[in-house]
């Protein structure tokens, strides 16, 4: 394998990007000292900070242009692993509706063993005087419904089981 | 006064009580049971709790509220905004047993709390208005009729509504009846008053308000405009003033105007005068907020008065000690209101704990708040975590400065307006101050946001990489000479 052909996939809080050596060789980077660094990228000059690193290195926190993003580094084998299904990653398949935030359930509109399509609405929750609209992002089948209109629900309940 | 309640919660009441203190006078605090923890119950002389979280069992309990003040001997209540500001029924109750009010009297609350009483009231002084029909209305015939008459857009009010509650734009006649009828069914819900007014729709309005002073012997100045034209699901924002676009003899005749509805009313304490401006810059009167403004802190910065020690020194009987010609701005003050609120997911709250939360500092810098770091957000109450107030020499210097203060304030554990603001300061329709009400829709995606945030995700990832590198390339050699066991034996 030829070294600067070697990829990087790197995860950046939501973001993901993947970089070869030789973009790395070519990024146009100094270091100011141990934490501090500046790069040139489309005539932009960023300063980052380095404010986390665990022992490897791999596994970091910076800060770019007052934000701060947590990033994950896989080499080549990281990736290798990754897709021989070492990854502890686990699949899309969604399996209940959690609540995004706490908050008062105004109406359940689905009911048991009802079939939901994409972007249905599930039900309302209340919050901070303000009614939200919880809706389901694949199709699904209702296997139950775990709350009930007129509950106080915390963040991260599970409020809608799917099949 | 030797002592007064602030019958309110988080950065107001915390606000309210540093100029109390500064002024030699105790406060006391009241709070719910989700608030025990809250910086403004930690700083007060003497505090009381009211009962349980949601604010109908606590912060709206007037007679809890008035039988603690006589319990404890207080002797003026500061309402700040929201809960219980603008309720005059509570005002009244308070004059009443013999307390305080600081803020209007409970009559002139009760005309600018009525928007027909209002325009009532300031109709002898020629204040201009949005042409429209001058009562409420439930008759559907008779709104199509008027509607005819001043031309469309229209837009139908809920005669008791508030806060962008109650409203309804009709683009053409066709659409009226419905809408009409959908509106009176609303207003009947929400307030349990069906009635409804009409007046011409302004396609391009701004948003601009005139800050006012007054005493109770009938002088009344103001403290120059605030133009709070940024907002989202009709609240503000983003507020800033001098405004960008008014000019002086604008501004002295929005200023008198503001002044003359003042007094329709024998206003007294600080209020707010809002008006709508057209693209040509006619204004026109909307209404009159009879309380402190949240955006208060910008008029504070470039006119140089602490807004609540006004209101206190007019509460207990003192002339102004200023007339309109003390009043000059000095430079320029923006605003930007931080919520606990996804600007990537349509603002929806974002609730959480705060797990880090570290403010700006510096010259020409205020962060008016009321959490701390490690803080959960209530979910019961305004989802305002603070105000960032920045003022600068001008106009430009103080955006400037006011992206650098973003940049510093970090928050975390919850989704902020903060990114918003960066946007805001940051579009070429904000510098150049040629921006309406409609900024969010016709300018504002999260795809904008996002992209940045991409933009400095990517810088992040190659510095990480490159960090990386670095280090295995200093740590390899060390590790090729000393094995674990020479290690061990050195010690």
């Amino acid at each position: 394998m030829v070294e600067n052909k070697k990829t990087y996939m790197v995860k950046a809080n939501e973001f993901v990007f993947t970089f070869d050596q030789e973009e790395i060789d070519k990024a146009d980077f100094i270091k100011k000292n141990p934490t501090e660094f500046n790069l040139i990228r489309n005539n932009r000059s960023v300063n980052a900070k380095l404010l986390e690193s665990d022992i490897t290195g791999k596994e970091v926190m910076i800060e770019v242009d007052g934000e701060t993003f947590e990033l994950v580094i896989k080499d080549e084998l990281d990736q290798m692993l990754d897709r021989m299904g070492f990854s502890t990653v686990s699949s899309k398949h969604i399996k209940e509706i959690k609540a995004p935030m706490p908050g008062l359930v105004l109406e359940v509109a689905v009911k048991e063993g009802q079939e939901v399509e994409e972007g249905e609405k599930i039900l309302i929750l209340e919050a901070m005087k303000m009614e939200n609209s919880i809706m389901i992002h694949t199709n699904a089948r209702i296997k139950r419904i775990a709350v009930s209109a007129g509950q106080a629900v915390d963040k991260g309940q599970v409020l809608v089981e799917l099949e | 006064m030797k002592k007064i309640l602030v019958a309110n919660r988080g950065e107001i009441a915390l606000r309210i009580m540093r100029t109390i203190r500064k002024m030699g006078i105790k406060s006391v605090a009241v709070y719910s049971e989700a608030d025990r923890h809250s910086p403004h119950v930690l700083f007060a002389d003497e505090a009381v709790c009211l009962g349980a979280a949601p604010s109908s069992q606590s912060y709206l309990n007037g007679d809890k509220i008035i039988a603690f003040c006589k319990e404890l001997g207080v002797d003026g209540i500061h309402p700040g905004y929201g809960f219980l500001s603008e309720n005059a029924e509570f005002a009244q109750k308070v004059t009443d047993a013999g307390i305080e009010f600081i803020g209007p009297t409970p009559e002139a609350m009760r005309i600018m709390g009525s928007k027909l009483a209002a325009k009532e009231s300031v109709k002898k002084y020629n204040i201009p208005m949005v042409p429209g029909i001058d009562r409420a209305i439930e008759d559907v015939n008779l709104a199509i009729e008027v509607a005819y008459k001043i031309g469309y857009p229209v837009l139908i009010k809920a005669s008791a509504g508030g806060g962008g509650k109650g409203m309804r734009i009709v683009e053409k006649a066709d659409d009226m009846q419905e809408q009409m009828e959908r509106a009176i069914s609303e207003a009947k819900s929400s307030f349990g008053d069906g009635s409804v007014f009409l007046e011409k729709y302004v396609t391009s309005p701004r948003h601009i308000e005139v800050q006012v002073v007054a005493d109770k012997y009938g002088n009344v100045i103001h403290g120059l405009e605030r133009e709070c034209s940024i907002q989202r699901r009709h609240q503000k924002v983003v507020e800033e003033t001098p405004s960008a676009i008014v000019t002086p003899e604008m501004r002295e005749k929005i200023g008198e105007a503001a002044v003359m509805v003042a007094k329709s009313c024998n206003y007294v304490s600080t209020g707010t005068v809002e008006f709508l401006v057209d693209d040509k810059l006619n204004f026109y009167f909307l209404e009159m907020n009879t309380r402190l403004q949240v955006e208060h802190p910008v008029s504070e910065m470039i006119i140089g008065l602490d807004l609540v020690e006004q209101q206190i020194r007019i509460a207990r009987g003192e002339k102004l000690g200023i007339t309109q010609d003390d009043i000059k701005p000095n430079g320029h003050a923006i605003e930007l209101r931080v919520y606990a609120e996804d600007p990537l997911n349509n603002f929806l709250p974002s609730i959480g704990t705060l797990t880090k939360y570290e403010k700006p500092t510096g010259e020409g810098i205020r962060v008016d708040d009321g959490y701390e770091e490690g803080m959960t957000i209530p979910i019961y109450y305004d989802p305002m975590i603070a105000k960032l107030v920045v003022h600068g020499k001008t106009r430009t210097e103080a955006i400037q400065k006011m992206l650098q203060a973003i940049k510093e304030y970090k928050i975390e554990g919850v989704a902020t307006t903060l990114p918003f603001g960066t946007f805001v300061f940051e579009h070429e329709a904000f510098f150049s101050g040629k921006f309406d009400t409609h900024f969010v829709k016709n300018y504002y995606t999260p795809e904008k946001i996002k992209e940045k945030q991409k933009a400095n995700a990517e810088i992040a990832a190659m510095v990480a990489i490159k960090y990386w590198q670095e280090r295995k390339k200093m740590l390899s050699p060390v590790e090729h000479k000393s094995t674990s066991w020479k290690r061990r034996l050195a010690h």
